[in-house]
């Protein structure tokens, strides 16, 4: 087990994020949706931020010029179930 | 499974903290009967009975287990009581429960 | 579709929320706390140390019983709380702020004349070969299985990180019955404070500063890890391996915000690494560049419990006078004493620290948008 998994829940290494980068993905939104970090269960809360540090490092930025991928609702997991019922 | 190591997982002696209170109900994993306490974290009542293999990844099929501890990296997913992605780590424990060592993204049951 | 609207929302019930909620209600003022655990209190019922600080902040105080504290303050002054209650989404409204949460298996909504995010934070991740396999974990995570569920999530565990939070965990693992087989930590020196990292030392721990994990190795759970020094530029020297066995490491690498609800409502933003990276800009008030919404606590950069309470107390005070619960008169001493017990409590090499990215923080601000 050498790989190095950033995002956990996609199980999406270094490796494919170095790849991303090196092809072209400079901003977090199309690292995201280019190798899936950041799109599973827990939604990049686990490695968003070493995401932005690896594309911080590989594109000779500060960390403090990349902007966060767009977050949207829901920010907790939701059954769909739970947006079909009526509301009060 | 290693049941028999329940006893030297829970913490029952402590400098500060109270005496803790006995498991008072059963659950069942993967069909094996161990001991809980209701309203704790199923995490806790398997890391009790020594499993810390709770789900098998979808990609590499690689073992993980609890990580946050808090309910936000979901790592700890499990199929529990026939509903899949579970966390286990915040999902309190029932008397009878029914949970499943997850597979990939795991399945419903019908 | 009519909707309820409450005068403040809080979201988060740990210290920060509690104490906001607290001040909301003092002033004569209708809150509703939501938070999406089972129980109240946030991260306050894992600290079963004593807290530091002077008398004002319960130094001396097990963090457990400042959380018991806060909870019947709470329910005195008849704050009405929702547990079990994610809250997924936050919408501006001409009417207000709607807070959209989950709860009993359905979606439903409030509206807020005020919200107080106070969301906390999530452990930092640390990826090196073997760092998915079970048995590696967050200390928090470690800390809550220990001192809330009772239970050891591993006996002879590797710490990683030398902050107040590896040194309080790595000794909690021993008062619960573990054992600590080395603390490592990448910087030339200990980070946390000397009183905590002297106990772990006395109980015979070995601090290995200048080190990083290179790997954790195990079949399908953790049996090893291999270590190995760093010099000053923290680059590897070869030849340093050595493997340790254990069955648990434990990541003690600092905190991030929890953000999203900030990002959602069209919060700014300001970068302060030292506060944990993305901050949602707030000025003196706790409030943020969104109208009638603020923040408390670890979404304002991650600090401790005694100035998240702090921030809370703060930001419950400003939301009040917003509300028209306190005129400027009334108001302005009591943010004053607030300021000043959080000033003492960012004092020393540690407070100075966030008190000068706070004092930052201001600046931007004021400064305006960046």
């Amino acid at each position: 087990m050498d790989e190095l998994f950033i995002c956990r829940c996609e199980e999406v290494t270094r490796r494919e994020l170095e790849q991303a980068i090196e092809d072209g993905a400079i901003t977090m939104n199309e690292l995201k949706r280019w190798t899936r970090a950041g799109m599973g269960l827990c939604q990049g809360k686990t490695c968003a931020k070493q995401v932005m540090a690896l594309l911080a490092q590989k594109t000779a930025q500060s960390p403090a010029a990349i902007k966060p991928a767009t977050t949207r609702n829901p920010v907790r997991p939701m059954q769909i179930s739970y947006m079909t019922k009526e509301a009060e | 499974m290693q049941e028999n190591k329940a006893k030297n997982h829970r913490v029952i002696k402590h400098p500060i903290l109270p005496a803790e209170a006995p498991c008072d109900v059963s659950i069942f994993v993967d069909g094996q009967e161990i001991p809980a306490k209701a309203g704790e974290p199923i995490a806790a009542a398997l890391l009790t009975a020594g499993i810390r293999i709770f789900r098998q990844t979808a990609k590499k099929g690689y073992p993980r287990g609890i990580f946050c501890g808090i309910g936000r990296c979901t790592d700890c997913v499990m199929t529990v009581d026939g509903q899949p992605n579970v966390r286990t780590c915040v999902t309190p424990v029932r008397a009878g429960m029914k949970v499943e060592t997850q597979i990939g993204l795991g399945r419903w049951a019908e | 579709m009519s909707m309820r609207k409450v005068q403040a929302i809080v979201i988060g019930a740990g210290p920060a929320g509690l104490a906001a909620c607290i001040e909301i209600a003092k002033a004569g003022g209708k809150a509703v706390l939501i938070d999406e655990n089972a129980k109240p209190g946030g991260q306050l019922f894992k600290q079963i140390h004593k807290f530091f600080g002077s008398r004002e902040h319960r130094a001396g105080v097990r963090g457990y019983d400042i959380g018991n504290q806060l909870l019947q303050e709470t329910e005195d002054l008849g704050v009405e709380v929702f547990l079990d209650s994610p809250v997924y989404g936050l919408f501006r409204d001409p009417r207000g702020i709607m807070v959209s949460y989950m709860q009993d298996g359905r979606e439903r909504a409030l509206l807020g004349e005020t919200v107080i995010l106070a969301t906390g934070a999530a452990e930092n991740a640390l990826t090196f070969p073997g760092s998915t396999l079970p048995g590696v974990m967050g200390a928090g995570c470690a800390q809550t299985m220990i001192n809330v569920n009772r239970v050891l999530p591993g006996k002879k565990v590797i710490m990683v990180g030398s902050g107040n939070v590896g040194l309080i965990v790595s000794y909690q693992l021993m008062q619960a019955g573990a054992e600590v087989a080395a603390l490592i930590e990448a910087a030339p020196s200990i980070g946390g404070y000397g009183v905590h990292a002297g106990k772990i030392r006395r109980a015979g721990v070995p601090i290995l500063v200048g080190h990083t994990i290179k790997r954790a190795m195990g079949r399908d759970q953790v049996e090893s890890v291999e270590i190995i020094a760093l010099d000053e530029k923290f680059q590897e020297i070869p030849g340093t391996e050595q493997i340790l066995s254990c069955d648990t490491v434990c990541i003690a690498i600092g905190l991030t915000p929890l953000t999203e609800l900030a990002w959602l409502a069209g919060c700014q933003f300001t970068f302060i690494p030292s506060l944990g990276g993305h901050i949602p800009i707030h000025d003196e008030n706790m409030a943020t560049t969104v109208s009638g919404l603020y923040v408390a606590g670890d979404i304002a950069g991650a600090e401790e419990a005694s100035t998240a309470m702090e921030e809370g107390r703060l930001a419950g005070i400003a939301a009040a006078e917003a509300l028209g619960l306190y005129d400027e008169a009334a108001a302005a001493p009591l943010k004053a004493s607030v300021w000043a017990r959080m000033d003492a409590l960012r004092t020393g090499p540690f407070g100075q620290k966030r008190h000068e990215a706070k004092a930052l923080m201001l600046e931007t601000a004021k400064g305006g948008t960046k």
